[in-house]
């Protein structure tokens, strides 16, 4: 178990992060998370002390890191750091093996129980098969599970390690995250990592370290710093960025440059169809969507206008007319055939209402509507007719509603998903 | 699985350590070969079995004298010194994580001929000694390799490029030189004489005078260099790393630099200041044996160390019969262009 109280770390004279107090136990993941030059690698060069403290003071197992000599030290903390290394023609087996100089005698030789200890920890990053291979001609992915193995060769209680996968294809992070998580388990040790990735951060951690302007803000669980708008805050995304609780992750608020687009889905069939839309630079309207639905939530995220409704209540014929309205002010309409029951039924008669008005529908998803402008089987399909229409139509004013569109009287002749809202 | 994991290492890492060790073997008998040649040649050439009399003194008292007195004791101070610069070699290397590391190239060896100069020129010591005992000149001598060793360890916590820091060296050994140059000037000529020889670097004042006390120090540099591979392997991921694993980095690079300084304090003591074999024996022996590990590398690296000194200095005494010539010039040869092609390439160490 690690801990620090009031630990004050930085090079020079004035620490670059102060007031650190956390706890650590074994077993427990924690990500070290913050904007660049927060002080991420300092705290942890100190922890590992590889750095000396300002101020305050760093435990290991209860006895402050001054006390233990430095191979006591390297027989209780594993780190891997930034740095790249460079040791020639050593090969992986060679260079685990450097994570056994603290237990090793003044030559450094091995023992039996070494040699155990290093095919342990290669097995555990999933790399015994390479223990013959040169280490500099090794993928990136591959020199960081070895680094991470000659760290575990120490068998260390803390592992400490800093950025581990920044540099990184999308699967060895996961990869390398991954077996970490399996081996802070299995070890039962604690582990420490800077990560610039954060929505793998909140996917992984058992807790955050939040490092900002030189100090500790949080030391929550994932959930706990979602719940608190931790993210907003953290990266001060105002305007350009959403942070999604529901998907803990990240959205990005494009510039809308072009004219808007209506858009009827339900039930995750619209997410792909906004986000496209969203890309392409188009303002999104959309409707009538549940509260609740999955689209519902990733359109509010792309900061498209939703008409909704209730969850679990049929769509109303308030709604139902706010939904028309606002297609008038589109200049296309997308139907993204959603799965249709009771509850939504209403928007089919949507897209044939809009249809027959003269709004160019475009079905999309393998649905019918009758007097649809076109039938498009792919998202590319829908963005090129999107780009034709908006061709052949000059950026002008809303446009004019035919007058026999204004009530939709006419169609409201069942009964079912057309009830009045309160009934 | 676990059987089949350890066995991966063990099958191909016997017959990799096989190879190496019928490579060590092969420096050895090379070795041996140059030292044989080594005495039998000189200012007359002797037979075998002259020579093997000679050696135990059954010879004429001419020969004995020649063999005792000239030739052994110059083959011998080859073979330690050369060991001696090749390990010194591999130290700073390690040391420095700068495969362009030599005494030579940082300038170690200018200020051992700057404050050797000072000493035997105009009788400034630092110990005890009168100026020409050879503890005097041994101990002076380490106290410019010291001071300059410490002065690049300074300059290169503040630059990292590695031609940068050989730039810096190439320049405190131009200061030191021009300083030495400046006390020859002073000096009247008479003293003069040898020391212009020497400085230019040769074995052919090696005499037991100078060499008996050195040698033990030399033999004790080479032997106790193989008790540093354990932190020497560490340095080869860098000095965070090396710490995180339970170096003391403070008290290993007090021992490194002071095992480099006293190898090549004492070479140049014996031989003057002798360029690049400090250089080219880790080389050799790190592409030789295909591995930077220091346990095999600091053996090589004083095997091909001595080979290269004792087939330097007989090139020096065989081309240009009867004159020699300074080692430096032989060393130079395949060393300068070395340094160009390290350069050229471009890699960082010890590929």
């Amino acid at each position: 178990m690690i801990r620090a109280l009031g630990l004050a770390s930085g090079y020079g004279p004035r620490p670059v992060v102060r007031d650190v107090n956390l706890a650590v136990r074994p077993g427990e993941f924690v990500a070290v998370i913050g904007p660049n030059a927060s002080g991420k690698t300092t705290l942890l060069k100190t922890l590992a002390s590889l750095l000396r403290p300002l101020g305050g003071v760093v435990y290991l197992d209860g006895r402050p890191l001054t006390e233990l000599k430095q191979r006591e030290i390297a027989r209780r903390v594993g780190v891997v750091l930034t740095e790249s290394v460079k040791p020639g023609r050593l090969t992986v087996f060679e260079l685990v093996a450097l994570g056994r100089y603290p237990y090793t005698g003044p030559l450094g030789r091995l023992s039996e129980n070494d040699r155990g200890e290093v095919m342990r920890a290669l097995r555990d990053v999933g790399v015994e098969h390479l223990c013959n291979e040169v280490f500099s001609k090794l993928s990136d992915g591959q020199r960081q599970k070895v680094m991470i193995a000659r760290a575990l060769a120490q068998d260390p209680r803390v592992l400490i390690l800093d950025e581990p996968v920044t540099f990184l294809d999308p699967k060895a992070r996961v990869d390398i995250l991954l077996s970490l998580r399996r081996i802070c388990r299995e070890r039962h040790i604690a582990v420490l990592a800077s990560l610039h990735e954060i929505e793998l951060a909140l996917r992984l951690a058992d807790r955050l370290l939040v490092v900002h302007d030189g100090f500790v803000e949080s030391f929550d669980s994932p959930e706990e710093f979602v719940a608190k708008g931790g993210p907003e805050a953290l990266y001060g995304l105002e305007g350009d960025a959403n942070f999604s609780a529901v998907h803990m992750a990240m959205e990005l608020r494009h510039h809308r440059s072009r004219q808007p687009v209506f858009v009827i889905a339900g039930a995750g069939t619209g997410a792909l169809v906004y986000r496209m839309l969203s890309r392409l630079g188009y303002p999104i309207i959309t409707g009538v969507l549940h509260r609740g639905d999955i689209d519902y939530s990733v359109a509010s995220l792309l900061g498209a206008r939703v008409v909704s409704e209730e969850p679990f209540r049929p769509v109303s014929r308030e709604a139902f007319e706010e939904a028309q309205e606002a297609a008038g002010e589109s200049f296309a309409a997308i139907y993204t055939s959603p799965p249709l029951g009771p509850m939504n039924s209403a928007n089919q008669l949507l897209a044939k209402l809009l249809a027959s008005c003269g709004v160019p529908l475009i079905v999309y998803g393998g649905g019918a509507v009758d007097g649809a402008w076109r039938r498009a089987s792919t998202l590319s399909e829908v963005a090129s007719a999107l780009e034709e229409l908006e061709q052949h139509r000059p950026r002008s004013g809303p446009r004019q509603v035919k007058p026999s569109c204004q009530s939709t009287a006419h169609l409201n002749t069942g009964a079912g998903p057309m009830a009045p809202r309160d009934t | 699985m676990e059987i089949r994991a350890g066995a991966c290492h063990r099958v191909v890492g016997a017959s990799r350590q096989r190879a190496r060790l019928e490579l060590l073997l092969t420096m050895i008998v090379v070795l041996l070969a140059l030292f044989v040649f080594s005495i039998l040649i000189g200012g007359g050439t002797l037979g075998l079995g002259e020579a093997v009399a000679a050696l135990f003194g059954w010879s004429s008292p001419e020969n004995n004298m020649v063999m005792h007195s000239v030739r052994l004791p110059r083959a011998l101070a080859s073979l330690l010194c050369g060991a001696a610069l090749g390990v010194s070699g591999a130290v700073l290397q390690a040391l420095f994580r700068n495969p362009l590391a030599d005494p030579y190239i940082l300038g170690v060896s200018a200020g051992s001929s700057l404050t050797l100069a000072l000493s035997i020129l105009l009788g400034v010591t630092f110990g005890w000694w009168g100026a020409y005992s050879p503890y005097s000149l041994y101990l002076s001598a380490f106290m410019g390799a010291l001071a300059v060793t410490l002065l690049m360890m300074i300059v290169s916590g503040f630059v990292r490029s590695v031609t940068t820091i050989l730039v810096a060296g190439i320049m405190v050994g131009y200061v030191a030189y021009a300083v030495t140059s400046i006390v020859q000037a002073l000096v009247e000529i008479e003293r003069l004489r040898v020391f212009t020889y020497w400085i230019l670097g040769s074995f052919s004042g090696a005499r037991w005078s100078i060499l008996g006390p050195g040698l033990p120090m030399l033999v004790a540099c080479v032997v106790g260099s193989m008790l540093i591979a354990k932190p020497l392997d560490a340095l080869l991921l860098g000095e965070d790393y090396a710490r995180s694993m339970g170096m003391r980095m403070g008290l290993a690079r007090l021992g490194l630099v002071t095992l480099a300084s006293v190898s090549v304090a004492m070479v140049t003591t014996i031989a003057g200041p002798i360029g690049f074999v400090g250089l080219c024996a880790p080389y050799i022996a790190r592409q030789a044996l295909g591995t930077p590990a220091h346990r095999t590398l600091l053996p090589a690296s004083a095997l091909a160390g001595a080979i290269l000194a004792m087939s330097a200095d007989l090139a020096a005494r065989l081309v240009a019969r009867p004159v020699e010539l300074p080692i430096t010039a032989v060393t130079s040869l395949f060393g300068g262009p070395l340094v160009i092609y390290l350069l050229l390439r471009g890699r960082s160490i010890q590929a």
